[in-house]
């Protein structure tokens, strides 16, 4: 209990943030109530359920089996870094449109979790299949049945695939997402 | 020129930018300055005399504010009364921090710290002496002559006894005059809701004013004010209960807990702001459990093999104490037991037991899920016994459309429904489903069809049933002087959608476009009262109705000022959205409603208030109705169940979001499947838990979920203005009994055991094994 702290610098989504940290902080403790990066959720402690998933150098780790003080000298991402924060539709990136085009959230707890893992999976041109098994096999939702996220990811990667310019275009070129659930 | 309406449009949700961006605010994301953290100390042992509480540590260590205990809780608080009871029910009320412990989980005390760490470090150093009494952890086992008595000043642990429908002689004599009987003894376990998000509050009391702010995850702010102005000793009026975004409920967060009114006691009694957010762990043993019956059913047929009698006796396990709802669910479980069936007669009793558990309170398909699975493996092993097909002996037995509106044994009604179309939909709907009864994976097909207890209301059946509710919903649409319209309801949004769902209705019902109405929801201080809001699949029907009815009363009005200004009839007038015309003049929305707010132009007789409001209170409930058809691979070697396809035909009357209907009814399956399956709450004979963790509490997972083919029917409800029906639970409901069927059909050597979920690996192992089939 005699907790001893720690200073870190953390670079989380494009911004070096330097605190100090009790030893036994985690990585979820540090985004959501230190950095108040409150869209990473918390929801079972022990890396089972996916929801707390991050970026950590690109790689998606479960926020609440590390740390902060590993985290230091390191790149975070969460989820407020896909649309920089903005709740408009216009500022989701193809995934995130497609999800809500596709009914894939409901409560939108594990949701953030999903969207880190899938993002990764994306940049690192994972197939389609790997997606929706492998990698969203990693998380539990408890809401949806998991159908509208499958559909979310296959429309995503369809749109990628007929796009020339790839993952990297950004929302502009995201309207061929749109309508692209199930009729 | 008027938009298409935007009821029965696949609109995506409104809420779903601002989740998808990380910006939705839950409780736990809520800090106030001067915020401290609160750990719940909770009880380790099963069944317990408190002997002494020590708090002298912990109190010694340093940011730790205050601890509280049994001895300080009674004195300060109230009991929270049941709000749900039976006649003679003999427990009416529960302490929040009893000297007796009887499950654990149970709170005794609250440490307050200036961190969560803090609290918790604390908690470790309360010293509470139990002095252990024996312990029974199941309803049988608390039954036996010779059980340990959980209150022993009652004299059994029997603490509520109800019969349901066709008196038991009536009964007695269908039974004895029918040519077959098929009687099994059935169990649905208790299962834990699991909403991602865990409780929490944070409560902020401001002793200036006397008033208590409290953010809650909760699907009933009315309610919980209500319990904690009791409990607290305090005026309604002197609190006030927010809604944060909720991250889940599925019933299991449908009223105030224990825990968040000793977060909200620490918070009156430190005048500061206390956070309590509940641990996974602590959700397994803490929120309440759902379902947890034994049942006894029977089911008498003609020689024609059409139902006579229905009887199910329910042994209810409500666990340490009588939940709010107490035997709530397991009533249900009575009422609806009869489903889209025919029967001269059916009747239920319901023993209500007590166990040293987690209380059972609320979880979706509240008793409705354990009805079809009684219900429908009961038909199932009927078909197979007489040598009949399963979706024949159905067909034989559903209850014809040109029957309703039909009465039930059990008194509901219900409204309008084609049982038999469902059923014939649903057969050409999975026509490519596939058994196969050879090989080491078997193939079954599993049907189960289903009558939703949908839209509850009116307050008078909830009077009659002695339950503490309002059944009627308000609504309150105001026009902004800005031209936007703001639309109150005590409807919750608890993460299923509704406040889209809301929002088209009140688009059409005003004739303006979505993105110029916002719904409010879930502050006390603001929202029509309501204390079921969105329980009991009644959100859309019961809630909605006023918004249709308040918005449309708002628009008359303002065509009405807008045909003064132009000295015109009001038929003359036309609104497309934005503003007002006649002929070739027109005015601005914006500008008529800014001009009646300061009282410009007022027409003689009109106010300047721009609000309408409207209160429904329905005339019955209304049911909704599906057949669900589960394909299921039986892997003799790995005894493992999956379900390779599903297919369902759904019946809610008018829909007003595909999108959002879909959503409910695929996520409702996935928690179905997840009792059919994997899904069950075991404790050790002594009380103590075994599933505490996600580790051994398996929730399914995409790969358990194939993609469900759905399939609608739209008969619109004669109870409801608009023919709107209630979906929330329709998929969860018979979920479970059509899998658990397709498993019987695929295996029928074992079919006659499959008869308490989930059919979990080891269970049918031990099964396939004594029938000689296991590897």
């Amino acid at each position: 209990m005699n907790a001893t702290r720690h200073a870190i610098t953390v670079h989380v989504n494009g911004a070096a943030r330097t605190t100090d940290v009790e030893a036994r902080t985690s990585l979820a403790d540090l985004l959501r109530h230190e950095l108040r990066l409150t869209g990473t959720h918390v929801a079972c402690e022990q890396g089972v359920c996916g929801s707390c998933t991050v970026l950590l150098d690109g790689v998606p780790v479960r926020s609440c089996l590390m740390f902060a003080v590993q985290s230091d000298g390191r790149t975070v991402e969460t989820v407020e870094s896909l649309s920089g924060g903005e709740s408009t539709a216009d500022a989701l990136d193809r995934f995130q449109r497609a999800m809500s085009d596709c009914h894939g959230l409901q409560c939108g707890f594990c949701t953030p979790g999903i969207l880190m893992s899938v993002t990764a999976a994306r940049r690192e041109g994972l197939g389609v299949d790997e997606t929706t098994h492998d990698v969203l096999g990693g998380h539990v939702c408890r809401c949806t049945g998991y159908q509208g996220i499958r559909d979310a990811i296959r429309t995503t990667w369809d749109a990628d695939a007929r796009d020339a310019d790839g993952p990297a275009a950004g929302p502009a070129a995201d309207t061929a997402a749109r309508d692209g659930g199930r009729a | 020129m008027t938009a298409a309406p935007l009821t029965g449009q696949r609109l995506n949700r409104v809420t779903d930018p601002m989740i998808l961006a990380g910006q939705a605010r839950y409780v736990d994301d809520i800090a106030l300055t001067g915020m401290l953290h609160a750990a719940i100390l909770r009880s380790p042992v099963a069944h317990a005399r408190i002997m002494s509480f020590d708090a002298a540590d912990a109190l010694a260590l340093d940011g730790v504010v205050a601890v509280l205990g049994p001895d300080d809780i009674a004195r300060m608080t109230e009991p929270q009364p049941c709000t749900w009871l039976v006649p003679g029910q003999r427990i009416t009320n529960v302490p929040l921090a009893d000297t007796v412990v009887r499950h654990i989980g149970q709170p005794v005390g609250i440490v307050v710290a200036e961190s969560r760490a803090l609290a918790e470090d604390g908690a470790d150093l309360v010293l509470v002496d139990y002095d252990g009494l024996p312990a029974v952890a199941a309803p049988e086992a608390a039954l036996a002559a010779d059980a340990p008595l959980l209150y022993p000043d009652l004299g059994g642990n029997t603490v509520a006894e109800a019969v349901f429908g066709t008196p038991p002689e009536d009964l007695e004599r269908a039974f004895a005059t029918a040519a077959h009987i098929v009687e099994r003894r059935l169990e649905v376990p208790r299962v834990a809701p699991s909403p991602m998000e865990t409780r929490g509050v944070v409560a902020d009391f401001a002793p200036g004013t006397g008033e208590l702010t409290v953010w809650t995850s909760n699907q009933g702010p009315h309610m919980t004010q209500q319990h904690l102005a009791h409990i607290l000793r305090l005026r309604i009026d002197r609190i006030r209960v927010v809604q944060p975004h909720l991250g889940g409920s599925f019933g299991a967060k449908d009223h105030l807990y224990q825990d968040e009114a000793l977060a909200c006691l620490a918070a009156v009694h430190l005048r500061r702001p206390v956070k309590w957010i509940e641990d996974r762990t602590e959700h397994f043993t803490a929120t309440k459990h759902g379902r947890g019956g034994v049942y006894h059913a029977r089911l008498a047929l003609d020689e024609d093999a059409a139902f006579t009698a229905l009887d199910v006796r329910i042994t209810a396990d409500l666990g340490a104490f009588p939940s709010t709802v107490g035997t709530g669910p397991f009533q249900v479980t009575a009422m609806t037991s009869p489903g889209p069936y025919r029967y001269t007669a059916a009747g239920a009793t319901l023993t209500g037991v007590v166990t040293n558990t987690t209380p059972t309170a609320a979880y979706r398909g509240y008793g409705q899920n354990e009805s079809a699975w009684i219900r429908e493996r009961l038909i199932d092993e009927a078909a197979r016994e007489l040598g009949i097909e399963a979706v024949e002996l159905r067909r034989r037995n559903l209850i014809p459309a040109s029957d309703m509106p039909y009465a039930t044994p059990m008194h509901m009604l219900y409204d309008t429904g084609d049982y038999p179309e469902l059923l014939h939909r649903a057969e050409r709907l999975a026509a490519g489903a596939r058994r196969e009864r050879t090989g080491r994976v078997r193939r079954g097909i599993g049907i189960a069809a289903n009558t939703e207890f949908t839209g509850l209301g009116p307050s008078g059946i909830l009077q009659m049933l002695l339950a503490d509710y309002n059944g009627w919903e308000q609504a309150r649409v105001r026009i902004e002087p800005d031209g936007g319209a703001t639309v109150f309801t005590g409807i919750a949004d608890v993460g299923q959608g509704i406040t889209t769902a809301l929002t088209q209705l009140a688009a059409d019902a005003l004739g303006m476009p979505a993105d110029a109405i916002v719904v409010k929801s879930g502050d006390t201080a603001t929202s029509p009262m309501s204390l079921l809001t969105a329980a009991a699949s009644r959100g859309l029907t019961v809630g909605g109705t006023p918004v249709i009815r308040a918005c449309r009363k708002m628009r008359e009005r303002l065509v009405r000022i807008a045909a003064a200004r132009f000295d015109a009839a009001p038929g003359d007038v036309a609104f497309d959205g934005v503003s007002f015309r006649v002929g070739d003049a027109s005015v601005a929305l914006a500008e008529l409603a800014r001009d009646t707010w300061l009282g410009w132009n007022l027409p003689k007789g009109e106010l300047p208030v721009l609000e309408e409001t409207d209160v429904y209170d329905p005339a019955n409930v209304t049911f909704a109705g599906s057949v669900h058809v589960a394909q299921v691979a039986v892997d003799l070697d790995t005894a493992t169940a999956r379900v390779e396809a599903y297919w369902v035909v759904h019946d809610s009357g008018v829909v007003v979001n595909p999108k959002i209907a879909d959503g409910q009814i695929i996520g409702g399956i996935a928690q179905g499947l997840g009792g059919a399956l994997l899904e069950r709450i075991t404790y050790a004979p002594d009380g103590t838990p075994l599933t505490t963790t996600f580790l051994d509490y398996l929730l399914p997972v995409s790969e358990d979920m194939p993609d469900i083919v759905i399939e609608h029917m739209h008969t619109p409800s004669s109870v409801t203005p608009e023919g709107m029906k209630g979906l929330g639970e329709g998929g969860t409901i018979p979920s479970t009994a059509a899998i658990g069927n397709a498993v019987a059909d695929a295996v029928p050597e074992i079919a006659g055991h499959l008869l308490a979920a989930p059919l979990a690996p080891t269970v049918l192992h031990g099964l396939l094994a004594e029938a000689h089939l296991a590897r």
